[in-house]
């Protein structure tokens, strides 16, 4: 049977690549080629990626706050009832030169302003979904191209996820990103893990991520001596011979490639990997250890708890490179926001504060990056007793290689807008969401050129990179 | 016929290559039989209103008509013929779940009633078990499998969901907005709309309950987050589409349906909208106000409402309180051809009420609803990849229903559109290599239910309850969805062979290595644990557990495995098995043998034939 270069390419991409399937999509056939031959990366060192998702577009605007000058006089004006009091805010001191030193953080998140304080977290500000720079006036006017469905989650998650919004049908950032750079491992499972749900962010063209749940692997009862096995007191006592029929039969019926039907392949194919995936990251992940900050039993805790306890078993699954996907909802908060936000924000400080700690433990600090990601910020202005969608929106960057204890980009005017003066406030839409300064692709590249992507790699993953400012933002150093 | 055959011929072509190839013959023997459903016997041609020539095609339609076929299900099908069966379950009496909760609550007023007791109801409803809740138990089993196919369809499209922090502890509110689905169900789809919008479960989930107008001085807006989503979720999408579905173009680009002003148009109409007053005094009871709409405090519009989880308000629709309504600005809101509010304005100064009905047939009479409801339903019920001309066909039913009133809107025309459509009957045979979906997980267990005559001895039904909760091990569960975005978006496509060809996938989204490994765990406990008489496993026996009728084939899975394979081939994969995988059950079940099980033999085998096939990929895609 003739096999021609593209079923080659395709055929020695995929090899041992967990995540993929010997059909893989060939939307950017200049990554894959890429990644085929010639640039193939080697590390000998560790590196990984958390992103932290938080859906929903957290309320920026009410995490880091102003304690003090105009930008508190307008924040007071612009949030009425849902203003925190200057009093309670944690205080972030930033080191000489690295910003603005009249912003806290919410009293819920003394944790991470004790991280930036220490210079191990950064906050990077006013991020958002661009096309291409724009200023009031060109919004308003109608001048310059804005991303498509502003303020819609969906939508905007997508651009987020994906730093391409001009591209309905792209993959994400951090796919991208193992689409090139997954060579380095030697290991079998996926260089992209998620434990916080299936996601855009880490679709790549070859690699696609492994889920797992933070409560670890589970495995098959059927064949496999899984939890059911104890519970049910039947295939316990099945012994050998009828495991070994089970596990016949089901694999003749699961095996790859075999089904007529092309959604019983794409099953099939599923079924197939993630089998094999459990086996290796159940075999590698041994108990728990006793980390120095225990981590908090809310969802994101146990996510990042997991996160850890799957890089402190990077050698044993032979990985030099990995992004993992952890996040947290509930953050839409039309309503009710005073509440909400105080639970959300604990329990993200908390959990990034034992995550930092962990990798600290693990004697990796330097080599893991956390960052916060998000639909998007949310409305200066207000509602009833919480916000609407918003545009632009801060972040926060931890890690021991992180350039902390600074700002990064411009914290934007608070000012209440008035309807008959624009520049009242030049940094709102005009209806009380904020024009982003620094784009998604920005924040983006900044990390990847830490994780080791190189120039050429950066502009063929950030094609629109050039029409922003600065290539690298510098938070990583 | 010609056709499907001919579509083999590279399965074949494959085989001959290999033996070119010099592979040995015993891989010759395996790849002889063939991994396509065998069409030997069927034409394809019977047509509508035909007779049902085999009890495959009938279990087919239930398939994609109920929560699963019956022996006795198929049996009544081929008696009275699609449109006799169509016709019996729209006349069918719609159950209900609120009831159920208020007599758990009576039976013991103890019992914590929880979002799990709303499952039970879900459960039993679901799956036409007699309902202990009602009069009749135990001769009341529930018969209106359609509207609850549907229903469980519409809660995917009009989400609300426990996931928002209010309605977790509301099994009522949930209740009674599903029972508000099955109720219109067979209605219209203007008075589906109406009715949702104004459900409180609604208003709490979209933040359309207490939404207030617009203040300036206090720098408050309308919040827009029903607004944007009624639109976008519920009714016309965020493109313009064609009449066949397809998204129209301008230079390349799709055309976006509507903007962020008329997104703010819509939020404005959404104002005053308050839980409802029936019942309620002025008198302050236990410090909380019962009325919202009080003229000597209009504040009271923000900290009145129900009390109790069981309280009317969570029943009844929200109603208007216009001190809060906006009635001061003109409204922009959709422009289409046609439209009956000049340039799409809706002028200042009607109460919330009338300009709700001026909003709500702004959005029905759009040209987008027909083809973005059709595409969503036959997603749920039948093919992920309806051809557009499929589409097409049922959202002209959609815009009129071909009766001599013209109704636009017709759920139970569109309904039998989609199912009797011939892409709905033949698909199948027309595209053999891409037609159908994968089942929803949720939907395997009620298959289970039905198929094996589930019954639990005490008629509360417990199977859902479980621990971990039940979505995080099938990745859904009724009213549980992560977001208003359902469990899976329809235009999901699983990365692989499926997006390289352009095909929609949606319930890939939710098949996550986690699911693929805790779905057939739930399902084994189920097969292996809870069988009738069983105290196999802890719970098996338990009044509420759902007990399969293992027994019922025992006999034959003892005595002709391969009839009991060729049986559920009917009953549970609509004649659609292929021989391979008919090869690999029977070679499973004669290696099962009298001197390991003894009496137990039959049942035993009744087990691994269940859980092989429910966890197949042949079974999984449902086509």
């Amino acid at each position: 049977m003739h096999v021609n270069r593209r079923d080659f390419l395709r055929k020695s991409v995929c090899a041992a690549l967990g995540g993929a399937s010997l059909y893989s999509a060939l939307g950017n056939l200049r990554l894959v080629a890429a990644a085929a031959n010639a640039r193939r990366y080697a590390f000998s060192d560790y590196k990984a990626l958390v992103c932290v998702f938080l859906y929903g577009g957290n309320d920026s605007f009410n995490t880091i706050v102003p304690v003090s000058g105009q930008a508190r006089t307008d924040y007071e004006s612009s949030r009425g009832g849902l203003a925190l009091p200057a009093s309670g805010l944690a205080a972030l001191t930033p080191a000489a030169g690295g910003g603005p030193a009249n912003y806290g953080v919410h009293p819920a998140m003394t944790e991470v302003a004790g991280l930036f304080n220490a210079g191990k977290a950064a906050v990077v500000a006013n991020v958002g979904s661009l096309l291409y720079p724009i200023t009031q006036s060109q919004y308003q006017n109608g001048g310059v191209p804005t991303p498509p469905q502003l303020f819609s989650h969906d939508d905007q998650t997508s651009q987020w996820q994906t730093s391409r919004p001009d591209d309905a049908n792209a993959n994400g950032w951090g796919g991208r990103i193992a689409d090139l750079l997954h060579t380095a491992n030697a290991g079998q499972i996926p260089m992209s893990v998620t434990l916080g749900g299936s996601n855009l962010f880490q679709r790549g063209a070859i690699v696609n991520p492994y889920a797992m749940s933070s409560s670890g692997v589970t495995r098959m009862s059927y064949q496999d001596d899984g939890d059911e096995c104890w519970i049910s007191n039947s295939c316990s006592d099945w012994g050998a011979a009828n495991m070994a029929a089970n596990t016949a039969a089901y694999n003749a019926l699961i095996e790859a490639g075999t089904q007529a039907h092309v959604l019983e392949r794409a099953f099939a194919d599923a079924a197939t990997r993630s089998i094999a995936n459990y086996r290796i990251i159940d075999a590698a992940l041994g108990d728990p250890p006793t980390w120095t900050t225990p981590f908090q039993d809310t969802d994101l805790g146990n996510q990042l708890q997991m996160v850890a306890r799957l890089i402190g078993a990077r050698g044993a699954l032979g990985m030099s490179r990995q992004v993992f996907f952890v996040s947290a909802g509930n953050y839409d908060t039309h309503t009710d926001q005073s509440s909400n936000q105080q639970d959300n924000l604990t329990q993200l400080s908390q959990s990034l504060k034992a995550f930092y700690d962990a990798t600290v433990q693990l004697g990796i600090a330097d080599s893991v990056t956390a960052f916060t990601a998000s639909d998007f910020g949310r409305s200066l202005a207000v509602n009833s007793s919480g916000t609407d969608h918003g545009w632009g929106g801060h972040h926060v960057v931890v890690g021991g290689g992180v350039s902390g204890q600074r700002f990064y980009g411009t914290m934007p005017s608070l000012a209440r807008y008035d309807d008959g003066n624009p520049t009242s406030n030049p940094d709102d839409t005009g209806y009380g969401q904020i024009i982003p300064t620094l784009a998604v692709d920005q924040y983006a590249a900044t990390l990847a050129r830490w994780f080791g992507v190189d120039g050429s790699g950066i502009a063929d993953i950030f094609p629109n990179l050039g029409r922003f400012g600065s290539a690298d933002l510098g938070f990583m150093g | 016929m010609i056709w499907a055959r001919v579509r083999r011929f590279p399965r074949y072509a494959a085989a001959a290559a290999a033996l070119l190839m010099g592979l040995p013959l015993r891989v010759l023997h395996a790849q002889a039989l063939s991994h396509w459903p065998d069409a030997g016997f069927h034409d394809g041609f019977d047509g509508i209103a035909g007779a049902i020539t085999r009890d495959a095609d009938a279990a087919r339609f239930l398939a994609q008509a109920t929560f699963g076929a019956t022996p006795d299900d198929i049996a009544h099908l081929r008696l009275i013929g699609y449109q006799g069966w169509l016709n019996e379950q729209f006349a069918a009496s719609p159950a209900t779940q609120t009831q159920y909760l208020d007599w758990v609550l009576a039976q013991d007023p103890g019992e914590y009633i929880s979002d799990d007791t709303r499952l039970e109801s879900w459960s039993i409803n679901s799956a036409g078990t007699p309902d202990p809740s009602r009069s009749g138990y135990p001769d009341n089993a529930p018969t209106d499998q359609l509207r609850q196919r549907v229903a469980f369809a519409l809660s995917e499209i009009f989400v609300v969901s426990n996931s928002n922090g209010t309605l977790a502890y509301q099994p009522w509110g949930l209740a009674s907005f599903y029972d508000l689905l099955a109720a219109d169900a067979f209605s219209n789809y203007r008075v589906l709309l109406e009715d949702v919008t104004k459900h409180p479960a609604m208003g709490i989930f979209l933040s359309s309950i207490q939404n207030r107008k617009a203040d300036a001085s206090e720098n408050v807006h309308p919040d827009e987050n029903y607004a944007r989503e009624i639109m976008q979720l519920f009714s016309v999408g965020l493109v313009q589409l064609n009449a066949d579905g397809t998204p129209q173009q301008s230079g390349g680009q799709p055309i976006p349906t509507y903007d962020q002003t008329t997104v703010r148009g819509f939020a404005a109409v959404f104002t005053g909208w308050d839980w409802n007053g029936a019942g309620c005094s002025v008198d302050y009871q236990e410090g909380v106000p019962l009325c919202c709409s009080n003229p000597d405090n209009p504040d009271q519009f923000f900290y009145c409402g129900p009390s109790n989880s069981d309280d009317a308000q969570w029943r009844l629709p929200m109603q208007a309180v216009d001190y809060w309504h906006d009635d001061t600005s003109d409204k922009l809101l959709l422009t289409y051809p046609g439209v009956a509010l000049g340039g799409g304005v809706l002028h200042a100064g009607g109460d919330a009420q009338a300009e709700l009905t001026a909003a709500l047939d702004n959005i029905f009479h759009h040209p987008n609803v027909g083809p973005f409801i059709a595409t969503r339903l036959i997603q749920r019920l039948v093919t992920s990849n309806p051809t557009p001309q499929y589409v097409q066909r049922v959202a002209q039913v959609f815009n009129d229903d071909g009766s001599a009133q013209h109704v636009r809107g017709n759920l139970q025309a569109v309904v039998r559109a989609i199912l009797l459509d011939s892409e709905a009957r033949y698909g199948q045979w027309q595209r053999p290599d891409t037609f159908g979906k994968l089942r929803e997980p949720l939907l395997k267990a009620t298959h289970l239910w039905r198929a094996l005559a589930g019954r639990s001895s005490g008629g509360r039904v417990a199977n859902l309850r479980t621990y971990p909760s039940i979505e995080n091990l099938y990745g859904q569960a009724p009213l549980r969805s992560p977001t208003v975005f359902n469990f899976f978006k329809p235009d999901f496509q699983q990365p692989g062979e499926v997006q390289d060809l352009g095909l929609r996938s949606p319930e890939f989204q939710i098949l996550s290595d986690t699911m693929i490994v805790a779905t057939p765990n739930d399902l084994f406990h189920q097969i292996f644990c809870d069988y009738t008489g069983s105290d196999a496993c802890w719970g098996s026996d338990d009044p509420a557990t759902l007990q399969m009728n293992e027994a019922r084939d025992a006999a034959l899975a003892a005595s002709d495995p391969a009839a009991l394979v060729d049986a559920y081939n009917d009953l549970l994969m609509s004649g659609q098995m292929s021989p391979f995988m008919r090869d690999v059950l029977i070679t499973r079940l004669n290696a099962l043998d009298a001197s390991d099980y003894g009496a137990d033999l039959g049942r035993v085998r009744v087990q691994h034939a269940l859980y092989l096939i429910m966890n197949s990929p042949e079974y999984s895609i449902q086509k």
